[in-house]
């Protein structure tokens, strides 16, 4: 028995309450036996003392374990404490099992937070990769390669193109063809042909409409001269282009079915600068917001004004 | 666009922007003569466009060899395929493929 109480005095690395789980005891009877034996031989100290310094007093009884003699120290003398050190020892297991326990349940916690960080790009991962729960897969939207190509069997729509200028800009601004027949998904070049009558350099800023309304969405234009400044020196006349295409999903719509002919309509305004310094057309709210169709409409979007008082921004 | 909002606003009011945004200036005309061979082919054709898709494609490769426009790829404008020769009239050859 003297061999197995050394075999428990020697591994530095395993706890004594875990003495019964090694493999060197024969049974848990024997082992437990030898466990009181070993406490017995570590715990030296008044009992008062061993409970207020818990953790410090089992680290010297590694020291004192590994650097015993452990056998004869503790081969002669009976228990001190009767069933103290019995005691003392369930407060350690139950204070290692506590201590593990522990640890287990900060690392659940640890790893339930991590989770739930992780799980909102996680999931928009997941979803992107397999299109899951109706994601979109974002390529360029709705100007992807596949969706510009024509449905060859489907009916015609005539785009109009119509030409508007500002009262104050003088000058004159003309689409160069009337209409143009095309496909659903085809693209398509129109022109427009604009000429500064005056002996200034002028920008312009155009703005876009498109009529019906149901067409709106489907109506997308890959490149076009709108909403950006374009300057004309005196006398110039340029010509400008615009890339367009309806939408293939027109022909899913039911409301647009019995759509034939479709205005899409310019208006060029003189430019100047806002408050925050972008360019914008030099026109009233209004007549700005009625060249792209909102004529009349109190919700109408609008640029959110935030210095009322300050009486040189836009009216 | 943002989630939650108040259904105020459609699709089909906010003006969408273009996707490429808008084409430099050709202050010296200098495809000029692509654009006029287009605009007779439409005329040609009662203002048919698939006919003179080529001339589409003419027009852009003019305005991308002078720095007009930015070089990109002809599926990406939708002129995959688009013929090369000149044939006014509707011209299986002159189909762009379904990809």
């Amino acid at each position: 028995m003297n061999h197995l109480r050394a075999a428990f005095l020697r591994p530095a690395c395993r706890a004594p309450w875990l003495a019964p789980t090694l493999p060197t005891a024969t049974s848990f009877g024997q082992a437990h036996r030898n466990l009181h034996h070993f406490a017995r031989g570590t715990w030296r100290a008044p009992a008062h003392s061993l409970r207020r310094e818990f953790p410090s007093a089992r680290r010297t009884s590694w020291r004192n374990a590994s650097t015993d003699s452990g056998p004869s120290s503790s081969s002669s003398t009976p228990p001190p404490r009767g069933s103290r050190p019995q005691f003392k020892t369930r407060q350690e297991l139950y204070a290692a099992r506590n201590r593990s326990l522990l640890m287990y349940t900060t690392a659940v916690i640890v790893f339930g937070i991590g989770v739930t960080y992780a799980a909102v790009p996680l999931y928009r991962m997941f979803c992107a990769a397999t299109g899951f729960a109706g994601t979109p897969k974002v390529g360029m939207g709705k100007f992807e390669a596949d969706r510009l190509v024509p449905v060859e069997d489907a009916k015609r729509i005539k785009v109009h193109f119509n030409a508007d200028t500002s009262d104050a800009l003088p000058w004159s601004f003309v689409p160069q063809q009337k209409f143009v027949s095309v496909l659903p998904g085809e693209t398509s070049l129109a022109f427009y042909r604009a000429k500064n009558n005056s002996d200034k350099d002028i920008i312009g800023i155009a703005t876009y409409n498109v009529t019906p309304d149901r067409i709106a969405p489907y109506f997308a234009k890959v490149e076009c001269f709108c909403f950006e400044e374009q300057k004309l020196l005196a006398g110039e006349e340029v010509d400008m282009p615009l890339l367009f295409f309806i939408d293939k999903d027109v022909l899913d719509d039911p409301s647009c079915r019995n759509l034939d002919d479709i205005v899409l309509s310019y208006t060029f305004f003189r430019a100047r600068r806002n408050a925050q310094g972008h360019l914008e057309p030099d026109a009233s709210d209004e007549v700005v917001q009625a060249s792209q169709g909102f004529a009349g409409i109190e919700m109408a979007p609008r640029v959110e004004d935030r210095k009322k008082e300050d009486n040189s921004t836009s009216s | 666009m943002s989630f939650g909002r108040p259904p105020s606003i459609s699709v089909g009011f906010s003006p969408a922007p273009p996707d490429r945004g808008s084409f430099p200036l050709d202050h010296y005309g200098e495809c000029k003569q692509y654009m006029q061979a287009y605009l007779d082919c439409l005329r040609k054709n009662g203002s048919n466009s698939t006919p003179c898709r080529h001339l589409n494609k003419d027009y852009l490769e003019c305005r991308m060899n002078r720095g007009l426009m930015e070089r990109d790829d002809w599926k990406n404008l939708g002129l995959n395929g688009v013929g090369e020769n000149s044939v006014a009239k509707d011209n299986p050859k002159d189909r762009p493929n379904a990809q």
